[in-house]
């Protein structure tokens, strides 16, 4: 059978001995990373997060000793600054951890975290993966926070809420409480006239029931001035643009029957309705309630995704380096950028060479080799060498803010459809209005002083209540789903829009292919073994920086490496067992490249023989070839910033017809409005900087999980396991969510039209249509939630 | 039935009291996640010393 690890639950691999006692019981571990979280844990005394967590936790990574230099960022005052709410040495910050995923992590995180000296309060909060911590920043560092939460395996980011967050917090905070002002008084309300109703107390006397109409009376004013204020405003909103929405309705009958009953009670005679009132307000504000719950969270999770890092630059004065913000640079100014640092502004270099990762401007993650003279750009990387640049812009013209600019601007443009239900609503509500004007003027001549109570049912018993529900609860439902999937849906409204796609684009490093180098050939000039050239070539690369060096990760390096020495564009060289090595590309051999060898990139040589060669190639990704047959009906475009021969050649390996080369960011974006403009719906799928601005204009975007910060904040569907067959899973709800709106309108509607010739005949009292109202409205919900399976 | 008179009034009282302490909860954050603290109680905060090494219960500042 096959063993699973006991911390992550991913199977252990054959021949590992990774074990500690947890629970009294020996466990097995997949890694030493899973391990050492595990003894971490319990160790500190809190195994019981193992006896009640109902998920397993996520693969811890390996120890990376450099976490703490890394962490150590966030101990400038200058950051902190940024962040941090301080009172005196009391700190106060916001985390965004990843890892959690049920209540036992955030009991774990709390523990863990308040045995540390100089912890003041921490609050984790499990549904939006946050917690608020606060320390005395005379006994504590933040890193030493950070790397306190990264030992029991979660990883914590300070960050800042998005604006419109905190709003979207006061709301829902707002419906909370007038929710559960109308459901107390509800309560109360429906006591005291259920004995009436039925008359389930004999015979009530006048004074007692006149005396319940003053406490009714008394108990639903709160809940129409406060609960329902929002259906009030929204009415005023709407007829002001001269249009109407489901709150005129609403709006109308409540306040006509709070009138006539207000009426009825001053004049003790006819009937009153408060219970039917306060019941129909907390019915309405539940649907309202989950829909903008749905919103609330969407936009929570997706904040936390934006790692919030300000950009340090090092600034030289004097020939002395400190660090800056990189924001408060200014023109003429020298930075100093080393090796694996963000370029922090544009610039161009004045001393040094370098390469450079430009994978924000092309998407391309191949190092640019860049000297003296040339111009770099803020949010590439300098990968090897260092720089000294000269600031030519200041930050807020970089090219990167203008990709920026470009995003949100793109953003404001994109193509609002409205959903089914909104269309609907506004006939809806139109015919609603009518029926119940006729209904009114016909009772009137009939009996007058029935009249009013006949149009109060007209509108109650048609309230667009299941109307409202049967969008937001479908929705939902289908985004719960959909998280617990590993799929993250920013905007629930990009599901009804994702069954129209017809044309798609994709990116392509990165987004169809894996966006690094992995080994596809190594061809072998010698009769040694493959194994042992490939070894060799591990051990020089696991000291280099550059991304070719990532793809002989995986080799195991038996040799010690000495002398090891890097050629800028070049490659590298090292000396093992006393023979030295040349590993680079063809420029660095010092002989011909063999006929064989010549489909290779990269070579090794020794004693002036090249001995092997390794084809290095940007690998497809395994779901990339399932996801375009499920394509082949519609328009499926390749977009790229990268060289012709390049996506050419992708494009024809993946039979993609359409494809498009050495593509700006702008360029893109003007791909993408042009098949709008043709009546196009456009799905894009990309993953970088530069394919931010097309994520944020096309109608539904998806991005992967390992995605800049950029792409995730535009994009509407983030496929959190990099999985891009899991597009279809989301087409399948889209489908089904639609199939489930349209089942909802299909019988909320149906079943107004069923009533409302009961109710325009006077056969339907009001508190009978509050009833039926609910009942409707939860047919709805239950019919929703079997989205969830 | 007179008595209604009397126990209807307190009932609204305790109603009041009701809400009033609804909107302090809302408002101190204690809605905000509806997820975790149902099963906080399950958590003991010491574990059975069946450990030799396990750390020694720690005062709590928590919340």
């Amino acid at each position: 059978m096959e063993i699973k690890c006991f911390h992550c639950g991913l199977a252990v691999p054959a021949g590992s001995h990774y074990q500690t006692k947890v629970l009294n019981k020996p466990q097995h571990f997949c890694c030493p990373g899973c391990l050492a979280v595990a003894e971490s844990i319990v160790e500190n005394g809190l195994e019981d997060y193992y006896h009640y967590r109902s998920e397993f936790a996520e693969k811890a990574s390996e120890n990376d000793e450099d976490l703490l230099e890394k962490l150590s960022v966030f101990d400038d005052d200058l950051i902190l600054s940024e962040f941090v709410g301080k009172n005196n040495s009391t700190h106060e910050i916001q985390l965004t951890i990843s890892g959690i995923n049920c209540a036992a992590c955030g009991w774990l995180i709390e523990k863990q975290l308040s045995k540390l000296k100089g912890i003041m309060q921490v609050a984790v909060n499990v549904s939006a993966r946050r917690a608020t911590v606060s320390w005395d920043s005379d006994l504590l560092q933040l890193s030493a926070i950070l790397k306190h939460i990264e030992n029991i395996g979660y990883h914590a980011k300070p960050f800042q809420p998005e604006q419109h967050e905190a709003s979207y917090k006061q709301e829902n905070q707002a419906f909370l409480k007038k929710l559960g002002l109308a459901g107390l008084m509800t309560m109360q309300v429906m006591m005291l006239n259920i004995g009436v109703f039925f008359d389930l107390f004999g015979h009530i006397d006048e004074q007692t029931k006149q005396y319940f109409n003053w406490v009714s009376l008394l108990l639903t004013t709160p809940v129409l001035l406060y609960s329902a204020s929002g259906f009030y405003s929204g009415a005023l909103r709407a007829l002001k643009a001269k249009s109407v929405n489901m709150d005129v309705p609403v709006s109308l009958a409540l306040s006509l029957t709070y009138l006539s009953s207000v009426l009825a009670t001053f004049q003790n005679t006819g009937q009153t309705y408060f219970e039917s009132l306060s019941m129909f307000v907390f019915l309405l504000l539940i649907s309202r309630y989950l829909e903008h719950g749905a919103r609330y969270k969407a936009s929570q999770l997706s904040a936390n995704m934006l790692e919030y890092m300000p950009t340090m630059a090092n600034l030289v004065e004097n020939k002395q380096v400190h660090p800056v913000l990189a924001k408060s640079l200014k023109l003429e100014q020298l930075v100093l950028v080393k090796a694996g640092d963000l370029v922090p502004i544009d610039g161009t270099i004045v001393e040094g060479q370098g390469q450079l990762d430009e994978a924000l401007l092309t998407g391309e993650f191949e190092l640019v080799s860049k000297t003296k003279g040339e111009k770099v750009y803020a949010g590439t990387v300098n990968q090897l060498g260092t720089l000294t640049i000269k600031v030519t812009s200041t930050l807020k013209h970089s090219v990167l803010n203008q990709i920026n600019q470009l995003q949100s601007q793109a953003l404001a443009n994109k193509p609002k459809i409205a959903g089914i239900a909104d269309r609907f609503s506004q006939y809806f509500v139109a015919v609603v209005l009518l029926t119940s004007a006729i209904t009114y003027l016909v009772w009137h001549q009939i009996s007058p002083e029935e009249a009013l109570w006949h149009m109060i049912a007209v509108l109650i018993a048609t309230c667009p209540c299941a109307l409202g529900l049967a969008t937001p609860s479908a929705l939902s439902c289908a985004v719960a789903h959909l998280n617990g999937k590993g799929i993250l849906l920013k905007r629930a409204d990009a599901l009804e829009q994702i069954s129209n796609v017809d044309w798609v684009a994709f990116d392509k490093t990165g987004t169809l292919t894996e966006g690094k180098f992995s080994l596809s050939q190594c061809v072998n000039n010698i009769d040694k073994r493959d194994e042992h050239w490939l070894q060799v070539a591990a051990c020089l690369e696991q000291y280099s920086e550059h991304p070719i060096a990532k793809a002989f990760e995986d080799i195991q390096c038996p040799y010690p490496v000495v002398n090891f020495s890097t050629v800028i564009g070049k490659g590298i060289q090292g000396t093992i067992n006393n023979i030295q090595y040349k590993l680079g590309s063809e420029l660095y051999m010092e002989q011909e490249i063999p006929k064989p060898l010549q489909i290779c990139n990269v070579f090794l040589q020794a004693n002036n023989r090249v001995l092997c060669g390794f084809a290095l190639a940007d690998k497809i990704r395994p779901s990339t070839t399932a996801i375009l047959e499920t394509f082949k009906d519609k328009k499926v475009t390749l977009i790229s910033g990268d060289a012709e021969p390049m996506v050419y050649a992708i494009a024809k390996q993946l039979h993609i017809p359409n494809w498009l080369s050495k593509h700006t960011p702008e360029q893109k974006l003007g791909v993408i409005k042009k098949a709008q403009k043709d009546g196009y719906t456009v799905l894009m799928v990309g993953d970088g900087i530069n394919d931010a601005p097309v994520l944020a204009q096309a109608n539904v975007s998806v991005t992967l999980g390992v995605s800049s910060d950029l792409a995730k904040s535009s994009a509407d569907v983030v496929l959190l396991d990099n999985s891009l067959d899991k597009i279809n899973v989301v087409f399948n709800i889209a489908k089904r969510c639609k199939n489930k709106i349209k089942q909802n309108i299909g019988w909320a509607i149906g079943y107004n039209i069923l009533v409302l010739p009961l109710a325009v005949s006077g056969v339907l009292t009001p508190w009978m249509a509050v009833i039926g109202m609910s009942l409707s409205s939860l047919i709805v919900v239950i019919n929703s939630i079997r989205l969830l399976k | 039935m007179s008595i209604i008179y009397v126990l209807i009034p307190i009932a609204i009282l305790l109603v009041c009291i009701a809400v009033f302490v609804f909107f302090w909860a809302v408002k101190s954050n204690q809605f905000d996640d509806l997820e975790r603290h149902g099963s906080s109680i399950l958590f003991d905060d010491d574990l059975p010393k069946h450990k030799q090494n396990s750390t020694p219960p720690t005062p709590e500042k928590h919340e």
